[in-house]
């Protein structure tokens, strides 16, 4: 290309390289515990507001950490009839219930061949201490279908240390396939209802098609059972950082 | 209806009762209502004035205050009289006070005599022939007669009730809610009268309730939050055993 005046043309310098360092920008995993998530209701939400008021003053003075069911966690509760005056249990978290204040969590261990499931409630004043001695996710939200696994799938040493792991990692899955003593069952797991992956489940086939006849294969479309909580929860998530920072 | 924890670890059901523009409204003295005491006709919840016939609006008016959707009784002794026109708050209660609440039951239809008064019923089998949840007999051969209250299937609940000696915990005066001890008649959002209990055994309950009422433009400056003494509080550390 000929410039007007016959000099050579300018230099133009290639555009700066624009570097997006995807390491940093990952999105913080932003836990919010389930319980402070209002149910669908007619109640006023004033409620819910005066309750999570009360929920954030017990999580200012006491450390209630992130966990999941499928957690080990060891719990540490005041005892009037224990000699130590405090009682530790340790097991494996197979159900969080309740909303509020009232919310609950079960722990399950087998302590000399005798299952043991203590139900706590995560605002209680009893409570001294939650740690959580081993972080991993199963593939079910609920994990009560341990009552009729094999008993080596719930014991947990109770003197168990707790396993190191770092902040920024993400919470491993256990793809763990858990094996079943021979039926009766408290519950029939098989059925489609409870909807659960973690069982290597070994009954012959005419019994797994059986018990897909009671599949419900409308109730992923109906409309009216949708909550959809993204909305709600920004809120909340808003409303926390703000109340836990000052 | 919320848990509360008592300072020794106990676990108590609380119900959350919600002041919303309560407000006097006349003042029926002795003579007037022909009663043992003289009367306070007080008002709650704010409602359009549409709701209701002209006619139900000279009460309002005279007292100067929107139209309310409820309006109850109280029996008054001549010391508390309270002008028409104040508005009553939730720190007219103290906590450690105790109290009767008073409320429609949740209407539950037509029903049979099982459910309405808990009769036993029938057998499922062993031969009963259509009759498992009959009332069965209603009389006696020598009355001749049925009394006047036999219980029969009927429409329930949708009646007013009453829970007596609720212990009130916990009083939230920028919210206005009274935290009342167990459950209370009615259904969640439902319009409920409380009122100091009546019982014997907590009749010399109250030690300095605000006499007459809570007077909000007074010089008192209340905390936000009151407490009962055995409450724990959030703010406390664990509770521990020694």
């Amino acid at each position: 290309r000929v410039s007007s005046d016959g000099k050579p043309p300018k230099f133009q310098p290639p555009p700066k390289p624009v570097i997006i360092d995807r390491k940093t920008q990952k999105e913080e995993r932003r836990f919010l515990s389930p319980e402070f998530i209002p149910p669908r209701g007619r109640t006023d939400p004033l409620k819910y507001y005066i309750e999570r008021k009360d929920m954030i003053q017990r999580r200012k003075v006491f450390n209630i950490p992130e966990f999941y069911v499928g957690h080990v966690l060891a719990v540490t509760t005041a005892d009037p009839y224990a000699s130590a005056k405090s009682n530790r249990f340790v097991g494996i978290c197979i159900q969080r219930g309740g909303k509020g204040l009232g919310a609950t969590f079960v722990l399950r261990n087998v302590i000399e061949d005798q299952g043991v499931e203590i139900c706590y409630e995560l605002y209680s004043p009893r409570i001294q201490a939650i740690e959580v001695l081993k972080l991993e996710k199963r593939l079910d939200d609920n994990l009560m279908y341990l009552r009729d696994a094999l008993p080596e799938y719930s014991t947990f040493d109770v003197n168990m240390k707790p396993v190191s792991r770092m902040d920024h990692e993400e919470i491993p899955v256990n793809k763990l396939q858990v094996r079943m003593k021979p039926k009766p069952w408290s519950k029939r797991w098989e059925r489609p209802k409870y909807n659960i992956k973690g069982i290597k489940f070994e009954l012959p086939e005419h019994k797994m098609k059986a018990a897909q006849k009671w599949t419900q294969p409308w109730l992923e479309f109906d409309m009216l059972r949708e909550y959809d909580t993204s909305k709600i929860e920004e809120k909340i998530r808003k409303e926390l950082s703000e109340e836990l920072e000052k | 209806m919320m848990p509360i924890w008592t300072k020794s670890g106990e676990k108590h059901a609380v119900t959350l009762l919600k002041v919303q523009d309560c407000h006097v409204l006349r003042y029926v003295s002795k003579e007037e209502s022909g009663g043992k005491t003289a009367k306070l006709l007080v008002g709650g919840k704010n409602v359009s004035p549409f709701s209701k016939p002209e006619s139900a609006h000279e009460i309002f008016k005279e007292a100067g205050v929107p139209l309310k959707q409820k309006v109850t009784t109280f029996n008054v002794t001549d010391d508390a009289i309270i002008k028409p026109g104040t508005p009553l708050y939730a720190a007219h209660f103290r906590p450690g006070q105790f109290v009767d609440v008073t409320a429609k039951t949740i209407g539950k239809g037509f029903q049979g005599v099982m459910k309405r008064w808990g009769f036993k019923g029938q057998p499922a089998s062993h031969g009963q022939t259509k009759t498992h949840r009959r009332p069965g007999a209603i009389s006696t051969n020598k009355a001749a007669k049925v009394y006047r209250g036999k219980k029969m299937p009927g429409k329930m609940g949708n009646i007013y009730r009453t829970s007596f000696g609720l212990k009130v915990w916990r009083i939230n005066t920028k919210h206005d809610i009274i935290y009342v001890n167990g459950s209370v008649p009615g259904h969640t959002n439902c319009l409920v009268k409380v009122r100091d209990s009546k019982l014997p055994t907590y009749k010399d309950c109250n030690k300095n309730p605000p006499f007459p009422t809570f007077f909000a433009d007074g010089d008192e400056e209340l905390p936000e939050d009151l407490f009962d003494e055995e409450i724990f509080q959030f703010t406390d550390p664990s509770v521990t055993f020694s």
